[in-house]
Protein backbone atom coordinates (compact mmCIF):
# COMPACT_ATOMS: atom_id res chain seq x y z
CA UNK A 1 0.00 0.00 0.00
CA UNK A 2 3.00 2.91 1.12
CA UNK A 3 4.60 1.68 -2.08
CA UNK A 4 1.34 2.61 -4.16
CA UNK A 5 1.28 6.06 -2.42
CA UNK A 6 4.96 6.21 -3.21
CA UNK A 7 4.04 5.43 -6.97
CA UNK A 8 1.69 8.30 -6.84
CA UNK A 9 4.48 10.56 -5.69
CA UNK A 10 6.63 9.46 -8.16
CA UNK A 11 4.34 9.74 -10.93
CA UNK A 12 3.53 12.95 -10.12
CA UNK A 13 6.74 14.52 -9.55
CA UNK A 14 7.77 13.23 -13.12
CA UNK A 15 4.98 14.59 -14.58
CA UNK A 16 4.76 17.81 -13.41
CA UNK A 17 8.44 18.36 -14.25
CA UNK A 18 8.36 16.75 -17.48
CA UNK A 19 5.52 19.07 -18.97
CA UNK A 20 7.34 22.21 -19.63
CA UNK A 21 10.74 20.21 -20.06
CA UNK A 22 12.41 21.60 -22.66
CA UNK A 23 10.61 25.13 -22.76
CA UNK A 24 12.10 28.59 -21.95
CA UNK A 25 9.67 29.67 -19.37
CA UNK A 26 9.17 25.79 -18.04
CA UNK A 27 6.67 26.35 -14.85
CA UNK A 28 5.93 29.73 -15.42
CA UNK A 29 3.54 28.80 -17.79
CA UNK A 30 1.10 26.82 -15.37
CA UNK A 31 0.62 31.11 -13.96
CA UNK A 32 1.41 32.83 -18.08
CA UNK A 33 -1.55 30.95 -19.73
CA UNK A 34 -4.29 31.82 -17.38
CA UNK A 35 -3.00 35.54 -16.44
CA UNK A 36 -2.73 36.04 -20.52
CA UNK A 37 -6.34 34.47 -20.76
CA UNK A 38 -7.65 36.99 -18.22
CA UNK A 39 -5.38 39.90 -19.64
CA UNK A 40 -7.20 39.33 -23.17
CA UNK A 41 -10.79 38.99 -21.55
CA UNK A 42 -10.20 41.94 -19.17
CA UNK A 43 -8.91 44.42 -21.92
CA UNK A 44 -11.83 43.74 -24.16
CA UNK A 45 -14.24 43.84 -21.40
CA UNK A 46 -12.94 46.78 -19.75
CA UNK A 47 -13.56 48.93 -23.17
CA UNK A 48 -16.93 47.80 -23.37
CA UNK A 49 -18.33 48.28 -20.13
CA UNK A 50 -17.77 49.70 -16.24
CA UNK A 51 -16.03 47.36 -14.46
CA UNK A 52 -15.35 47.70 -10.57
CA UNK A 53 -12.50 45.51 -8.70
CA UNK A 54 -14.66 43.08 -8.12
CA UNK A 55 -15.26 42.43 -11.08
CA UNK A 56 -11.90 41.92 -12.02
CA UNK A 57 -11.26 39.65 -9.45
CA UNK A 58 -13.85 37.94 -10.35
CA UNK A 59 -12.60 37.34 -13.57
CA UNK A 60 -9.24 36.49 -12.57
CA UNK A 61 -10.68 33.74 -10.01
CA UNK A 62 -12.86 32.24 -12.58
CA UNK A 63 -10.07 32.19 -15.70
CA UNK A 64 -8.27 30.04 -12.72
CA UNK A 65 -10.87 28.13 -11.72
CA UNK A 66 -12.25 27.01 -15.59
CA UNK A 67 -8.15 26.19 -16.27
CA UNK A 68 -8.70 23.61 -13.26
CA UNK A 69 -11.43 22.30 -14.82
CA UNK A 70 -9.84 21.93 -18.17
CA UNK A 71 -6.40 21.36 -18.04
CA UNK A 72 -7.71 18.57 -14.76
CA UNK A 73 -10.30 16.64 -17.76
CA UNK A 74 -7.78 16.66 -19.84
CA UNK A 75 -5.17 15.39 -18.54
CA UNK A 76 -6.79 13.04 -16.80
CA UNK A 77 -8.66 11.85 -20.40
CA UNK A 78 -5.31 11.50 -21.64
CA UNK A 79 -3.65 9.71 -18.47
CA UNK A 80 -4.28 6.13 -19.11
CA UNK A 81 -2.92 6.14 -22.90
CA UNK A 82 -0.31 8.11 -21.42
CA UNK A 83 1.20 5.46 -19.42
CA UNK A 84 0.48 2.44 -21.53
CA UNK A 85 3.82 1.45 -21.53
CA UNK A 86 3.75 1.10 -18.25
CA UNK A 87 0.44 -0.50 -17.59
CA UNK A 88 1.30 -3.39 -20.42
CA UNK A 89 4.26 -4.50 -18.24
CA UNK A 90 3.74 -3.56 -14.28
CA UNK A 91 0.84 -4.60 -12.52
CA UNK A 92 -0.59 -1.62 -9.89
CA UNK A 93 -3.48 -0.33 -9.13
CA UNK A 94 -4.25 1.84 -12.15
CA UNK A 95 -6.14 4.49 -10.78
CA UNK A 96 -2.67 5.94 -9.94
CA UNK A 97 -2.71 7.05 -13.14
CA UNK A 98 -5.53 9.26 -13.09
CA UNK A 99 -5.01 10.37 -9.66
CA UNK A 100 -1.81 11.83 -10.50
CA UNK A 101 -2.59 13.46 -13.53
CA UNK A 102 -5.45 15.29 -11.84
CA UNK A 103 -3.31 16.03 -9.03
CA UNK A 104 -0.84 18.11 -11.06
CA UNK A 105 -4.30 20.17 -12.41
CA UNK A 106 -5.01 20.33 -8.95
CA UNK A 107 -1.48 21.56 -7.88
CA UNK A 108 -1.49 23.94 -11.15
CA UNK A 109 -4.40 25.47 -9.46
CA UNK A 110 -2.70 26.07 -5.93
CA UNK A 111 0.13 27.62 -7.71
CA UNK A 112 -2.25 30.10 -9.52
CA UNK A 113 -3.75 30.93 -5.95
CA UNK A 114 -0.45 32.56 -5.26
CA UNK A 115 -0.73 34.48 -8.05
CA UNK A 116 -4.15 35.30 -6.81
CA UNK A 117 -3.23 35.97 -3.65
CA UNK A 118 -0.95 38.35 -5.17
CA UNK A 119 -3.71 40.53 -6.76
CA UNK A 120 -5.38 40.77 -3.58
CA UNK A 121 -2.31 43.17 -2.30
CA UNK A 122 -3.53 45.58 -4.72
CA UNK A 123 -7.26 44.81 -4.51
CA UNK A 124 -8.76 44.94 -1.29
CA UNK A 125 -11.11 41.01 -1.09
CA UNK A 126 -12.70 39.90 1.98
CA UNK A 127 -12.13 36.40 3.58
CA UNK A 128 -13.47 35.23 6.63
CA UNK A 129 -12.57 32.11 7.63
CA UNK A 130 -15.96 30.91 7.61
CA UNK A 131 -15.65 31.75 3.89
CA UNK A 132 -12.52 30.03 3.54
CA UNK A 133 -14.13 27.33 5.12
CA UNK A 134 -16.86 27.90 2.28
CA UNK A 135 -13.96 27.93 -0.57
CA UNK A 136 -12.40 25.05 0.85
CA UNK A 137 -15.20 22.55 0.62
CA UNK A 138 -16.29 23.94 -3.23
CA UNK A 139 -13.06 23.34 -4.30
CA UNK A 140 -12.48 19.93 -3.14
CA UNK A 141 -15.93 18.98 -4.24
CA UNK A 142 -14.55 20.40 -7.86
CA UNK A 143 -11.54 18.37 -7.89
CA UNK A 144 -13.30 15.02 -6.75
CA UNK A 145 -16.15 16.13 -9.49
CA UNK A 146 -13.04 16.40 -12.02
CA UNK A 147 -11.53 13.17 -10.96
CA UNK A 148 -14.71 11.47 -11.47
CA UNK A 149 -14.89 12.49 -15.02
CA UNK A 150 -11.53 11.63 -15.69
CA UNK A 151 -11.98 8.03 -14.41
CA UNK A 152 -14.94 7.75 -16.76
CA UNK A 153 -13.14 9.27 -19.66
CA UNK A 154 -9.91 7.46 -19.58
CA UNK A 155 -11.38 4.33 -19.95
CA UNK A 156 -13.43 5.18 -22.51
CA UNK A 157 -10.99 7.40 -24.45
CA UNK A 158 -8.99 4.20 -24.71
CA UNK A 159 -11.68 2.27 -26.82
CA UNK A 160 -12.86 6.00 -28.58
CA UNK A 161 -10.29 8.17 -29.43
CA UNK A 162 -12.70 10.56 -30.84
CA UNK A 163 -13.57 11.78 -27.27
CA UNK A 164 -10.13 13.97 -26.92
CA UNK A 165 -11.74 16.56 -29.82
CA UNK A 166 -15.00 16.17 -28.28
CA UNK A 167 -13.98 16.93 -25.01
CA UNK A 168 -12.00 19.74 -26.49
CA UNK A 169 -15.84 20.88 -27.77
CA UNK A 170 -17.28 20.24 -24.39
CA UNK A 171 -14.88 22.02 -22.23
CA UNK A 172 -15.62 25.35 -24.83
CA UNK A 173 -19.00 24.75 -24.09
CA UNK A 174 -18.44 24.87 -20.13
CA UNK A 175 -16.02 28.08 -20.51
CA UNK A 176 -19.53 30.28 -22.13
CA UNK A 177 -21.93 28.37 -20.01
CA UNK A 178 -20.08 29.22 -16.49
CA UNK A 179 -20.40 32.75 -15.22
CA UNK A 180 -16.34 33.79 -15.40
CA UNK A 181 -16.64 36.61 -18.16
CA UNK A 182 -19.82 37.71 -17.41
CA UNK A 183 -21.81 38.04 -14.29
CA UNK A 184 -24.99 36.23 -13.75
CA UNK A 185 -26.93 39.11 -12.86
CA UNK A 186 -26.19 40.28 -16.25
CA UNK A 187 -28.38 37.67 -17.94
CA UNK A 188 -32.01 37.80 -18.37
CA UNK A 189 -33.90 35.59 -15.77
CA UNK A 190 -34.77 32.17 -18.14
CA UNK A 191 -31.48 32.06 -18.96
CA UNK A 192 -30.06 32.47 -15.38
CA UNK A 193 -32.19 29.53 -14.84
CA UNK A 194 -30.58 27.62 -17.32
CA UNK A 195 -26.90 28.56 -16.57
CA UNK A 196 -27.69 27.36 -12.62
CA UNK A 197 -27.75 24.15 -13.89
CA UNK A 198 -24.51 23.50 -14.94
CA UNK A 199 -22.79 22.46 -11.83
CA UNK A 200 -20.02 24.72 -12.47
CA UNK A 201 -22.08 27.85 -12.16
CA UNK A 202 -22.51 27.03 -8.27
CA UNK A 203 -19.39 25.67 -7.28
CA UNK A 204 -17.77 29.20 -9.08
CA UNK A 205 -20.15 30.98 -7.29
CA UNK A 206 -19.16 29.24 -3.73
CA UNK A 207 -15.69 29.87 -4.86
CA UNK A 208 -15.76 33.81 -5.41
CA UNK A 209 -17.57 33.90 -2.30
CA UNK A 210 -15.61 32.53 -0.72
CA UNK A 211 -12.12 34.39 -1.73
CA UNK A 212 -13.24 37.36 -2.46
CA UNK A 213 -16.91 38.45 -1.03
CA UNK A 214 -16.50 36.26 1.99
CA UNK A 215 -18.27 39.03 4.32
CA UNK A 216 -21.64 37.71 4.72
CA UNK A 217 -21.16 33.97 4.58
CA UNK A 218 -22.64 31.79 6.67
CA UNK A 219 -24.83 28.58 6.84
CA UNK A 220 -27.15 29.12 4.39
CA UNK A 221 -24.38 29.03 1.69
CA UNK A 222 -23.35 25.45 2.99
CA UNK A 223 -26.52 24.37 2.61
CA UNK A 224 -26.83 25.27 -0.80
CA UNK A 225 -23.61 24.26 -1.69
CA UNK A 226 -24.52 20.57 -0.05
CA UNK A 227 -26.25 19.09 -3.05
CA UNK A 228 -23.94 20.09 -5.90
CA UNK A 229 -20.94 18.43 -3.63
CA UNK A 230 -23.11 15.39 -2.74
CA UNK A 231 -23.20 15.25 -6.72
CA UNK A 232 -19.43 15.88 -7.52
CA UNK A 233 -19.07 12.74 -4.67
CA UNK A 234 -21.44 10.44 -6.13
CA UNK A 235 -19.83 11.01 -9.93
CA UNK A 236 -16.58 10.32 -7.91
CA UNK A 237 -17.82 7.06 -6.64
CA UNK A 238 -19.58 6.02 -9.83
CA UNK A 239 -16.54 7.13 -11.65
CA UNK A 240 -14.28 4.72 -9.33
CA UNK A 241 -16.75 1.80 -9.49
CA UNK A 242 -16.61 2.28 -13.46
CA UNK A 243 -13.22 2.14 -13.43
CA UNK A 244 -12.74 -0.38 -11.12
CA UNK A 245 -15.19 -2.91 -13.64
CA UNK A 246 -14.02 -1.93 -16.80
CA UNK A 247 -10.07 -1.36 -16.44
CA UNK A 248 -8.98 -4.96 -15.73
CA UNK A 249 -9.20 -5.53 -19.69
CA UNK A 250 -7.91 -2.40 -21.12
CA UNK A 251 -4.59 -3.40 -21.02
CA UNK A 252 -5.88 -5.82 -24.26
CA UNK A 253 -7.24 -2.26 -26.09
CA UNK A 254 -4.05 -0.42 -26.37
CA UNK B 1 7.69 -34.94 -0.45
CA UNK B 2 5.81 -33.19 -3.09
CA UNK B 3 5.94 -29.43 -2.47
CA UNK B 4 2.69 -26.73 -3.49
CA UNK B 5 3.69 -25.49 -6.64
CA UNK B 6 4.69 -21.65 -6.48
CA UNK B 7 2.91 -20.92 -9.82
CA UNK B 8 0.24 -22.86 -10.77
CA UNK B 9 -1.51 -22.67 -14.46
CA UNK B 10 -5.27 -24.68 -14.69
CA UNK B 11 -6.74 -25.21 -17.61
CA UNK B 12 -5.70 -21.92 -18.79
CA UNK B 13 -7.56 -20.28 -21.44
CA UNK B 14 -7.04 -16.75 -23.21
CA UNK B 15 -8.92 -15.15 -26.29
CA UNK B 16 -8.07 -12.09 -27.82
CA UNK B 17 -11.42 -10.38 -29.32
CA UNK B 18 -9.76 -9.64 -32.95
CA UNK B 19 -12.25 -6.59 -34.22
CA UNK B 20 -12.89 -6.98 -38.13
CA UNK B 21 -12.40 -3.31 -38.10
CA UNK B 22 -11.84 -0.61 -35.82
CA UNK B 23 -14.56 1.44 -34.67
CA UNK B 24 -13.13 4.05 -32.81
CA UNK B 25 -14.57 7.18 -34.43
CA UNK B 26 -17.26 8.89 -33.47
CA UNK B 27 -19.32 8.90 -37.09
CA UNK B 28 -19.27 5.30 -37.06
CA UNK B 29 -20.56 5.02 -32.97
CA UNK B 30 -23.08 7.51 -34.80
CA UNK B 31 -24.00 5.56 -37.44
CA UNK B 32 -24.78 2.28 -35.52
CA UNK B 33 -24.53 2.87 -31.65
CA UNK B 34 -25.01 -0.61 -30.80
CA UNK B 35 -21.86 -1.63 -32.39
CA UNK B 36 -19.52 -0.14 -29.94
CA UNK B 37 -21.31 -3.00 -27.84
CA UNK B 38 -21.16 -6.13 -30.09
CA UNK B 39 -18.62 -4.97 -33.05
CA UNK B 40 -17.85 -7.26 -35.84
CA UNK B 41 -15.10 -9.69 -34.89
CA UNK B 42 -14.03 -12.82 -34.27
CA UNK B 43 -12.22 -14.15 -30.93
CA UNK B 44 -8.65 -15.72 -31.27
CA UNK B 45 -7.43 -17.86 -29.14
CA UNK B 46 -3.73 -17.51 -28.03
CA UNK B 47 -3.54 -20.07 -25.37
CA UNK B 48 -5.89 -23.16 -24.92
CA UNK B 49 -6.05 -25.64 -21.68
CA UNK B 50 -2.27 -24.54 -20.44
CA UNK B 51 -1.54 -26.79 -17.16
CA UNK B 52 1.33 -26.04 -15.61
CA UNK B 53 3.12 -26.22 -12.29
CA UNK B 54 6.29 -24.81 -11.61
CA UNK B 55 7.65 -25.43 -7.74
CA UNK B 56 10.31 -23.05 -5.71
CA UNK B 57 13.74 -22.89 -7.04
CA UNK B 58 12.85 -24.19 -10.60
CA UNK B 59 14.31 -22.48 -13.14
CA UNK B 60 11.52 -22.78 -16.16
CA UNK B 61 12.82 -21.67 -19.65
CA UNK B 62 9.60 -21.37 -22.37
CA UNK B 63 10.43 -22.14 -25.76
CA UNK B 64 7.93 -21.68 -29.02
CA UNK B 65 8.11 -19.91 -32.53
CA UNK B 66 6.86 -16.12 -32.42
CA UNK B 67 3.33 -15.91 -31.77
CA UNK B 68 2.70 -19.15 -29.90
CA UNK B 69 1.79 -17.17 -26.60
CA UNK B 70 4.88 -17.09 -24.66
CA UNK B 71 4.22 -13.35 -23.89
CA UNK B 72 0.87 -13.57 -23.66
CA UNK B 73 1.25 -16.37 -20.87
CA UNK B 74 4.21 -14.44 -18.82
CA UNK B 75 1.70 -11.61 -19.21
CA UNK B 76 -1.08 -13.39 -17.20
CA UNK B 77 1.83 -14.82 -15.10
CA UNK B 78 2.39 -10.86 -14.24
CA UNK B 79 -1.32 -10.33 -13.55
CA UNK B 80 -1.72 -7.90 -16.64
CA UNK B 81 -4.29 -10.05 -18.68
CA UNK B 82 -6.64 -11.37 -16.94
CA UNK B 83 -7.82 -15.45 -18.02
CA UNK B 84 -10.64 -15.82 -20.38
CA UNK B 85 -11.05 -18.92 -18.51
CA UNK B 86 -8.78 -21.02 -16.04
CA UNK B 87 -6.49 -19.97 -13.38
CA UNK B 88 -3.24 -19.00 -12.63
CA UNK B 89 -2.39 -18.74 -8.65
CA UNK B 90 0.96 -17.12 -7.99
CA UNK B 91 2.20 -17.80 -4.50
CA UNK B 92 4.82 -15.13 -3.34
CA UNK B 93 6.17 -12.20 -4.66
CA UNK B 94 6.98 -11.71 -8.04
CA UNK B 95 8.77 -9.07 -10.37
CA UNK B 96 8.01 -9.14 -14.17
CA UNK B 97 11.57 -8.20 -16.03
CA UNK B 98 9.02 -8.34 -18.92
CA UNK B 99 11.06 -5.25 -20.43
CA UNK B 100 13.99 -3.18 -19.32
CA UNK B 101 13.40 0.11 -18.18
CA UNK B 102 9.84 0.60 -17.86
CA UNK B 103 8.65 3.60 -17.77
CA UNK B 104 12.12 5.69 -18.41
CA UNK B 105 12.27 8.73 -19.36
CA UNK B 106 14.70 9.85 -21.79
CA UNK B 107 14.43 13.51 -20.26
CA UNK B 108 15.04 12.16 -16.77
CA UNK B 109 19.02 12.18 -16.14
CA UNK B 110 20.04 8.39 -14.86
CA UNK B 111 19.61 9.41 -11.60
CA UNK B 112 16.10 10.26 -11.57
CA UNK B 113 15.37 7.21 -13.87
CA UNK B 114 17.08 4.92 -11.35
CA UNK B 115 13.92 6.23 -8.90
CA UNK B 116 11.19 6.21 -11.24
CA UNK B 117 11.92 2.92 -12.50
CA UNK B 118 12.67 1.04 -9.17
CA UNK B 119 9.24 2.65 -7.75
CA UNK B 120 7.46 1.19 -10.70
CA UNK B 121 8.91 -2.31 -10.47
CA UNK B 122 7.69 -1.78 -6.88
CA UNK B 123 10.59 -0.92 -4.56
CA UNK B 124 10.70 1.69 -1.23
CA UNK B 125 12.51 4.73 -2.24
CA UNK B 126 14.24 4.68 1.14
CA UNK B 127 15.34 0.81 0.03
CA UNK B 128 16.13 2.45 -3.31
CA UNK B 129 18.31 5.43 -1.46
CA UNK B 130 20.35 2.39 0.28
CA UNK B 131 21.02 0.73 -3.01
CA UNK B 132 21.47 3.43 -5.41
CA UNK B 133 25.71 3.33 -5.09
CA UNK B 134 25.49 -0.60 -5.78
CA UNK B 135 23.70 0.11 -8.41
CA UNK B 136 25.42 2.86 -10.07
CA UNK B 137 28.66 0.84 -9.51
CA UNK B 138 26.86 -2.45 -10.89
CA UNK B 139 25.97 -1.00 -13.98
CA UNK B 140 29.47 0.74 -14.37
CA UNK B 141 27.77 4.38 -15.22
CA UNK B 142 28.87 6.46 -12.48
CA UNK B 143 29.82 9.46 -14.93
CA UNK B 144 26.96 9.34 -16.58
CA UNK B 145 24.49 9.61 -13.48
CA UNK B 146 23.56 13.63 -14.07
CA UNK B 147 23.26 13.57 -17.52
CA UNK B 148 19.71 12.92 -18.83
CA UNK B 149 18.71 9.24 -20.32
CA UNK B 150 18.48 11.00 -24.05
CA UNK B 151 22.65 11.01 -24.14
CA UNK B 152 23.14 7.70 -23.44
CA UNK B 153 23.57 4.47 -25.96
CA UNK B 154 20.85 1.88 -26.13
CA UNK B 155 23.78 -0.64 -24.68
CA UNK B 156 24.27 1.94 -21.38
CA UNK B 157 20.53 2.14 -21.11
CA UNK B 158 19.63 -1.05 -20.69
CA UNK B 159 22.94 -1.57 -18.67
CA UNK B 160 21.18 0.87 -16.18
CA UNK B 161 17.57 -0.60 -16.38
CA UNK B 162 19.37 -4.21 -15.62
CA UNK B 163 21.43 -2.93 -12.51
CA UNK B 164 17.64 -1.84 -11.17
CA UNK B 165 15.74 -4.50 -11.88
CA UNK B 166 18.33 -6.93 -10.09
CA UNK B 167 17.89 -5.16 -7.08
CA UNK B 168 14.17 -6.01 -6.68
CA UNK B 169 13.84 -8.54 -4.38
CA UNK B 170 11.51 -11.39 -5.07
CA UNK B 171 10.90 -15.12 -4.77
CA UNK B 172 9.72 -15.40 -8.37
CA UNK B 173 11.44 -13.27 -11.52
CA UNK B 174 9.63 -13.09 -14.89
CA UNK B 175 12.34 -12.75 -17.70
CA UNK B 176 11.04 -12.02 -21.57
CA UNK B 177 14.27 -12.49 -23.45
CA UNK B 178 16.53 -9.89 -21.08
CA UNK B 179 18.62 -12.21 -19.78
CA UNK B 180 21.87 -10.71 -20.55
CA UNK B 181 22.31 -7.65 -21.59
CA UNK B 182 25.41 -5.41 -22.63
CA UNK B 183 28.72 -6.22 -24.07
CA UNK B 184 30.67 -9.38 -23.27
CA UNK B 185 32.06 -8.54 -19.91
CA UNK B 186 28.44 -7.26 -18.60
CA UNK B 187 27.01 -10.12 -20.10
CA UNK B 188 28.85 -12.51 -17.95
CA UNK B 189 27.73 -10.49 -14.79
CA UNK B 190 24.09 -10.79 -15.53
CA UNK B 191 24.70 -14.32 -15.93
CA UNK B 192 26.43 -14.13 -12.62
CA UNK B 193 23.54 -12.57 -10.77
CA UNK B 194 21.33 -15.44 -12.58
CA UNK B 195 23.57 -18.22 -11.15
CA UNK B 196 23.42 -16.34 -7.64
CA UNK B 197 19.60 -16.39 -8.14
CA UNK B 198 19.72 -20.25 -8.35
CA UNK B 199 21.91 -20.38 -5.27
CA UNK B 200 19.55 -18.90 -3.11
CA UNK B 201 16.75 -20.90 -4.83
CA UNK B 202 14.54 -18.70 -6.31
CA UNK B 203 12.20 -19.24 -8.80
CA UNK B 204 12.39 -18.54 -12.38
CA UNK B 205 10.26 -18.48 -15.80
CA UNK B 206 12.17 -17.23 -18.91
CA UNK B 207 10.82 -17.08 -22.19
CA UNK B 208 13.64 -17.02 -24.92
CA UNK B 209 14.90 -17.93 -28.24
CA UNK B 210 18.61 -18.86 -27.06
CA UNK B 211 18.85 -22.68 -27.02
CA UNK B 212 21.96 -21.69 -25.11
CA UNK B 213 20.67 -20.04 -22.23
CA UNK B 214 18.24 -22.54 -21.59
CA UNK B 215 20.48 -25.06 -21.59
CA UNK B 216 23.03 -23.26 -19.39
CA UNK B 217 20.42 -22.48 -16.75
CA UNK B 218 17.18 -24.07 -17.04
CA UNK B 219 16.27 -27.45 -15.00
CA UNK B 220 13.06 -27.56 -17.13
CA UNK B 221 11.60 -26.45 -20.31
CA UNK B 222 8.19 -26.08 -21.52
CA UNK B 223 7.13 -26.00 -25.20
CA UNK B 224 4.34 -23.81 -27.02
CA UNK B 225 3.39 -24.29 -30.68
CA UNK B 226 0.44 -22.26 -31.65
CA UNK B 227 -1.03 -21.87 -28.34
CA UNK B 228 -0.87 -25.45 -27.47
CA UNK B 229 1.79 -26.85 -24.39
CA UNK B 230 2.95 -29.67 -26.53
CA UNK B 231 6.03 -30.48 -24.33
CA UNK B 232 6.78 -30.12 -20.83
CA UNK B 233 9.92 -32.09 -20.17
CA UNK B 234 13.57 -31.91 -20.60
CA UNK B 235 15.50 -29.08 -21.41
CA UNK B 236 17.38 -31.38 -24.43
CA UNK B 237 13.38 -32.66 -25.52
CA UNK B 238 12.15 -28.80 -26.01
CA UNK B 239 15.44 -27.21 -27.44
CA UNK B 240 15.56 -30.63 -30.05
CA UNK B 241 11.42 -29.60 -30.83
CA UNK B 242 12.18 -26.01 -31.11
CA UNK B 243 14.91 -26.33 -33.42
CA UNK B 244 12.78 -28.68 -35.53
CA UNK B 245 10.19 -26.01 -35.35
Amino acid sequence: MSNYLELLKEFIKTDFQLRYKNSYLGLIWIVLKPLALFGVIYTVFSNIMAMDDDYMMSLLLGIMFITFFSEGVMMGLGSLMAKSGIILKIKFPREIVVFSSVTIGFIDFLINMIVFAVFTLFTPVVITLPSLLLFLVAIFSFYFLIMGMSLFLSVMFIKLRDLHNLMQVVLQLFFWATPIYYKLEMLPEKMQGIILLNPLTKILIAVRHGLITGGDVGLKDFISLAPITLVCILILFLGILFFRNKVTKIAEYF
Amino acid sequence: MEQKPIIQVKNLKKSFFLPHQRHDSLVEFLSNPLRLFKPAGEQFTVLKDIDLDIHQGEFVGIMGRNGSGKSTLLKIMAGIYTPTSGSVKVTGKMVPFLELGVGFNPELTGRENIYLNGIILGMPKDFLKKKYQEIVEFSELEKFMDMPLKNYSSGMQVRLAFSIAIMADADIYILDEVLAVGDLAFQKKCFDVFRNYKEQRKTLVLVTHSPASVREFCDRAVFLKDGVLQIDGSVDEVVKAYEVG
